[in-house]
Formats: structure tokens, C-alpha cells, sequence
């Protein structure tokens, strides 16, 4: 049910952002946002400013999360991500979490890949 | 893990070996990119490749996968990758251990795949072949209904059904057979014609002039009112010509299959080519071309006939394409991609009426004509295009008497199967004068040899060059007289040039 997925997707941010926690990641900001759009997690690790995609699916029989994280959702975020740079010149990267709940809200899989653009 | 896949590229008529190389890496966001200069139809082997492996009970690797086709500045087209990059993703993502794929570099993968894991017929097969038969022990993995193609060719061919018999017969459960070598010999075989020349009525000149043109592969042009048997004789021409040598079959079929025109399931085009495009025809059609150059009917009536009804109906420019190839016997097509070179050694067989009504001439009819129509209706057809027509004959009216005649058995007409005799026997001897040389027919002859082969007697000379001063013939228009000759004397098994052979070859001439 589509009012279910924002519910979906938020559990899943937030379990995304629990495992940037414990890989040592500084949360900045939780869903930045303005008319043109949304970056779920920005993050900071060693000085490198990181945007996060999350995706999240109950199970994979209708399609991979990283399959939801296209060229276009990811020129989105690039965008958003100049948008909130404003300017500033500082290293920065664009990732994906991609979350895999089991029908009961089980996380099966938590994928971190890094660096995706 | 990275494998390396072997498959080949057409340019033309070369082909180019191509590596496939499958990347799938441990690391990084999943994705499919195919580099390698692809075309449109290489970049959508994505997808196909995606869902047949999925469709043919594997796993679909959600990694980065990278595909190179190296090298990389030579423009890849069509779909004959699918197979090898499915092949290589399979390995490369370790569901197929690599070890029982014997030997991936003499092994050759080609084919396009469908969604279901079943491959197509794919173009190019042939060339594929003849290419791999250089390298020794290759193998091939070829479509099922294009690998008959390959099987004129002395090495292993297995016919692939599916990407999931393709994999059972590399984990050894159900090897594929491969297929059986068929020598070209046993494949030429002749069917009877579509029209004897039996059955046309009269026109002994017409048809005595065809047998010439079948016999040397002179061009012919046909000239008369409609109705009177001009196109029957085009038609009953393919019935005389003399079947392909095996070298021939070859050069032909390579044309068919890279142009995909092969009937699925065929081996080999058994067949001389008769080529009979619609008087709408356009340049590129006629000669060859497009973005990716294809080739155009001159080459695919290669060794054969290329028949023009009603020639001054065709676009001009489409008709003055044809002064290259008819002299080089081949098209070289230049297009942004490349420039390819097609053979297009054709017999040219033109068919016209002497004015847009049809009747200039006529013994009983009136021509409505003007003067100005008629001028200009022959001025479609170039004077450099009449020049390199050998023959030029009249298909004149048909007298009522000989008409009823003809449609009881003629004893005296000449059958198709007679005038074969005649011509097989004076390509006989084409053949063995010309074994040193790459040509097959007279007309092809240059004239280092027509010098060699075209030995004139004194008595014969003195006839043609009273002939050319008298009508003004080109330069050309000699040589290529003393080529008619020359099929003449071949046709009555004379080893010299006689002054009647040179005397029938003259009347054969535009004499305007």
C-alpha cells in the first residue's frame, strides 16, 4: 500500500543512520530539504562531507533496492548537494544505503556502498 | 573477477577480432555499463542480457559490472554480443567455474539473444567462420538458425539453441553435437528455370545474344516494343546461367550473410544471383550505403544478374552510380563510420522501350511521340552508360504466324537446358584460361589481359579497325568488342579470334 511506504522508508533511514553511528559517521542533518527536493542523511567522517541515499524494500522479489537508486534519482541528490554546498569548497561524496526488510520489519540486508557517483 | 570473451566484428566484408571483456567487481554501487564505441542497438544488449540470464535460471549478479568491447575505436553494431557478454558475465560472477570452459581463447561466442535465453538468427555467421578457420583449434558457438551458414567451413560449429543448453554443454551434463562439415560441392545443386527459352516466341537474335551475355557475363541491353518478350528473356536468363563454383558460392553467400538475407536454416546461396529492383529504387538502395554501409544491389547480384526493367524509368543519379562499379567490378562506399568496399562484379541486363509510348518503330502501329519526348526519354540513359553495354539488341515485333507456331511444340527453338550446355562449356573454358588470374568470365578481363588472351588475327584487326573509324567507337567500346569476340569464339570452342566471331560481336553494337 502506497501510504505505507513513507512509513517504510522512514524506519529505514533510521536504521541506516544507526549503522552510520556506529561506522563513526557525524549525523549533520536528517532530511534536508527544500521545493526541489530531498537528501535523507548528510553525514560527516573525516573531514569528507557525505550525502546519503536510502532505499528501502520489503523483500526483493519486486526489484533490487539499488535497482530504485537510478542515474536520475542520483543526479537529484548531485543537485541537492550543490544546492546545500551553497558554494563552499569542501570534499565531499555521494552514497547509497540500501535496506532489505523482511514482512515483518526484520532488517535482511544493510548494504553501505560508497562513493556511487 | 575479470574474463575475456572472443567474438569478431564486420566491417564490410573484413572482420575484426573483438575481445569481450566482463568485468564484475566485489566493490561498488550495482550498475551495467557497456563501453567500446556501441551502437544503440550493442548498448540495449543491457537488458536483453539482463532478463535471458535471468530466464535461463541464473542469477543476475547485483554488482558493477563493466563490459569493454576493446578495441575500442573500431564502432560496434548489432546484437551479436549478446552471447558473448552473457557468457562472460556468467563467468566472471563465478557461476560458471571457468576451468570447464575449455579454452576461452580459441572459442568464439556470436549471437544475439532473446528475453526467453534463446538466441536468434544473427547476421554475419559466414564471415565469422572463414575468419576463425585461421586460427587453429577454434570453435564456434553460434546461433542455431544461422549455424548452418557456418557449416560450409572445415572447423567446429556448435549450433547453440539457448543460453541454458549453451551452459549445460559446458558443465558437461548434455554436450551439444556440433555440426557435421558439408562440402560445398554437395550443396550446388540446380533447379529447374522458371521460363524456357522455349517458350518464347522468336526473337532467335535476342536469344542467341543472352546465351553470349550468360556465357562471358557481358552486359546486355534489350530494345523494343512492350510486349514483345524483353522481360520473358530477363526472367529465362537465371534458367542458362552456369552454377557457382565453389570459390563463388562462397564470395556470394558472405554478401547474403552480411546482409542477413541468407533464408534461415540455408547454408549457402546455391544459386546465381538475379537482382531485379523496382525502377523506384534509390541510390543508396542501388548502390549500397547507409550509416553503418550495407550493400546495395549491385552487390547483392555479385557473379549474377542485376536485371533493370524499363531502365529510363529509374532516378538518373541512381543509373550514373552505376559507371564505377560496372567498370571495377566493385563499390567503394564512403560514410562517416568508414569506408567499406563491396565486390559488385554483376552482368547488367537492361530492358528499354524506344519511347515513352512504346511504339517508334513499330511496322503497324503509330508512335504518338513528339520528337522532343522521344529525344529526351533516350537522354535518361547516359552515353557513358551505353558505352560499357556490349550488346545491344532489338526485341522486335512478333509476326502472328510465328507466334501460333511457338505455342505449338517448336521442334527448332533452343531449350534452356540446350543453351546451359552451350554456356557451361564456354565458362569451361573461361575457367581454365583464367586459373592463374583472379577473374572468372571475359568481361572481366582488363586489358593487360585481353592483350594476353585476345590474340587477334591480322584479317580480324583489319575488320575492327575498319569498324571503329567508321562509326567512331571509344576506346572502351574496342576493348570491350574484342571481349565479345573473344566469348563468341568461346561459345564455338575456337582457340583464335576469327573474323566472324569479330563480325557478330560488331553487330551486337550501338550503332548510333
Amino acid at each position: 500500500m502506497k501510504q505505507w511506504n513513507s512509513v517504510t522508508g522512514k524506519y529505514g533511514e533510521d536504521v541506516a543512520v544507526e549503522m552510520l553511528k556506529t561506522k563513526g559517521y557525524a549525523i549533520l542533518e536528517r532530511n534536508w530539504r527544500n521545493k526541489f527536493g530531498e537528501i535523507d542523511i548528510i553525514a560527516k567522517k573525516d573531514g569528507i562531507l557525505v550525502f546519503v541515499e536510502v532505499k528501502t524494500k520489503i523483500g526483493e522479489l519486486f526489484g533490487l533496492p539499488e535497482e530504485m537508486a537510478g542515474k536520475g534519482k542520483l543526479q537529484k541528490v548531485r543537485n541537492m548537494a550543490t544546492v546545500y554546498l551553497n558554494g563552499k569548497e569542501t570534499p565531499c561524496r555521494i552514497d547509497v544505503v540500501a535496506v532489505v526488510l523482511s514482512e515483518n520489519g526484520q532488517v535482511t540486508r544493510l548494504t553501505h556502498y560508497e562513493n556511487v557517483y | 573477477m575479470l574474463t575475456k570473451i572472443r567474438s569478431t566484428a564486420n566491417i564490410g566484408l573484413t572482420t575484426i577480432p573483438i575481445d569481450v571483456e566482463v568485468d564484475v567487481a566485489t566493490a561498488g554501487f550495482p550498475g551495467f555499463t557497456i563501453v567500446g564505441l556501441a551502437s544503440k542497438a550493442v548498448d540495449e544488449a543491457r537488458e536483453r542480457v539482463k532478463t535471458a540470464i535471468i530466464n535461463s535460471g541464473f542469477d543476475f549478479p547485483p554488482k558493477k559490472i563493466t563490459v569493454n568491447l576493446a578495441p575500442a575505436d573500431i564502432p560496434k553494431d548489432g546484437a551479436a554480443y549478446d552471447l558473448p557478454i552473457a557468457v562472460g558475465i556468467l563467468i566472471a560472477s563465478e557461476q560458471l567455474p571457468e576451468e570447464t570452459v575449455f579454452d576461452l581463447k580459441k572459442q568464439f561466442f556470436y549471437g544475439e539473444l532473446s528475453l526467453d535465453g534463446t538466441l536468434r538468427p544473427t547476421r554475419g555467421v559466414l564471415l565469422l567462420a572463414l575468419f576463425a578457420k585461421n586460427i587453429t583449434g577454434s570453435q564456434l558457438f553460434v546461433p542455431e538458425t544461422s549455424a548452418n551458414e557456418a557449416s560450409v567451413v572445415d572447423i567446429p560449429v556448435y549450433p547453440v539453441p539457448t543460453l541454458h543448453r549453451l551452459i549445460q554443454h559446458f558443465i558437461q551434463i548434455k554436450p551439444l553435437d556440433p555440426l557435421s562439415y558439408l562440402p560445398i560441392k554437395d550443396a550446388l545443386d540446380m533447379e529447374p528455370p522458371e521460363f524456357d527459352l522455349a517458350e518464347i516466341a522468336g526473337q532467335e537474335q535476342a536469344k542467341r545474344a543472352i546465351i553470349i551475355a550468360a556465357s562471358g557475363g557481358h552486359n546486355m541491353l534489350m530494345f523494343g516494343p512492350p510486349g514483345t518478350g524483353k522481360t520473358m528473356l530477363a526472367r529465362a536468363l537465371p534458367g542458362i546461367l552456369p552454377p557457382l563454383t565453389e570459390q563463388e558460392a562462397l564470395e556470394v553467400t558472405r554478401i547474403y550473410s552480411i546482409s542477413g538475407l541468407l533464408p534461415p536454416g540455408a547454408s549457402l546461396i546455391t544459386k546465381r544471383p538475379f537482382r531485379a529492383p523496382h525502377h523506384g529504387v534509390s541510390t543508396v538502395g542501388l548502390i549500397g550505403g547507409g550509416s553503418n554501409p550495407m550493400p546495395g544491389e549491385v552487390s547483392l547480384a555479385h557473379l549474377g544478374v542485376l536485371f533493370l526493367d524499363e531502365t529510363p524509368e529509374f532516378p538518373r543519379s541512381a543509373l550514373e552510380s552505376l559507371r564505377q562499379p560496372m567498370e571495377d567490378g566493385t563499390v567503394e562506399i564512403v560514410r562517416a563510420a568508414g569506408h567499406v568496399r563491396y565486390p559488385a562484379s554483376f552482368t547488367l541486363l537492361a530492358a528499354i522501350n524506344p519511347c515513352p509510348c512504346g511504339y517508334l518503330g513499330h511496322p503497324k502501329r503509330e508512335c504518338i511521340c513528339s520528337q522532343r519526348q522521344i529525344v529526351k526519354y533516350r537522354h535518361r540513359i547516359s552515353g557513358p552508360i551505353l558505352d560499357r553495354i556490349d550488346l545491344h539488341v532489338s526485341v522486335s515485333v512478333i509476326a502472328v504466324d510465328k507466334l501460333s507456331q511457338s505455342l505449338k511444340n517448336n521442334p527448332n527453338a533452343i531449350t534452356s537446358k540446350q543453351a546451359k550446355t552451350l554456356v557451361v562449356s564456354a565458362r569451361a573454358i573461361q575457367t581454365k584460361r583464367f586459373t592463374e588470374t583472379k577473374i572468372y568470365t571475359n568481361s572481366q578481363m582488363k586489358n593487360k589481359d585481353v592483350k594476353r588472351f585476345c590474340v587477334l588475327s591480322p584479317e580480324s584487326e583489319n575488320i575492327l579497325k575498319l569498324a571503329s573509324e567508321t562509326y567512331n567507337f571509344s576506346a572502351r567500346s574496342y576493348i570491350r568488342m574484342i571481349k565479345v569476340a573473344r566469348t563468341i569464339a568461346d561459345l564455338d570452342r575456337k582457340k583464335d579470334i576469327l573474323p566472324t566471331h569479330i563480325a557478330e560481336a560488331l553487330q551486337y553494337k550501338q550503332m548510333v
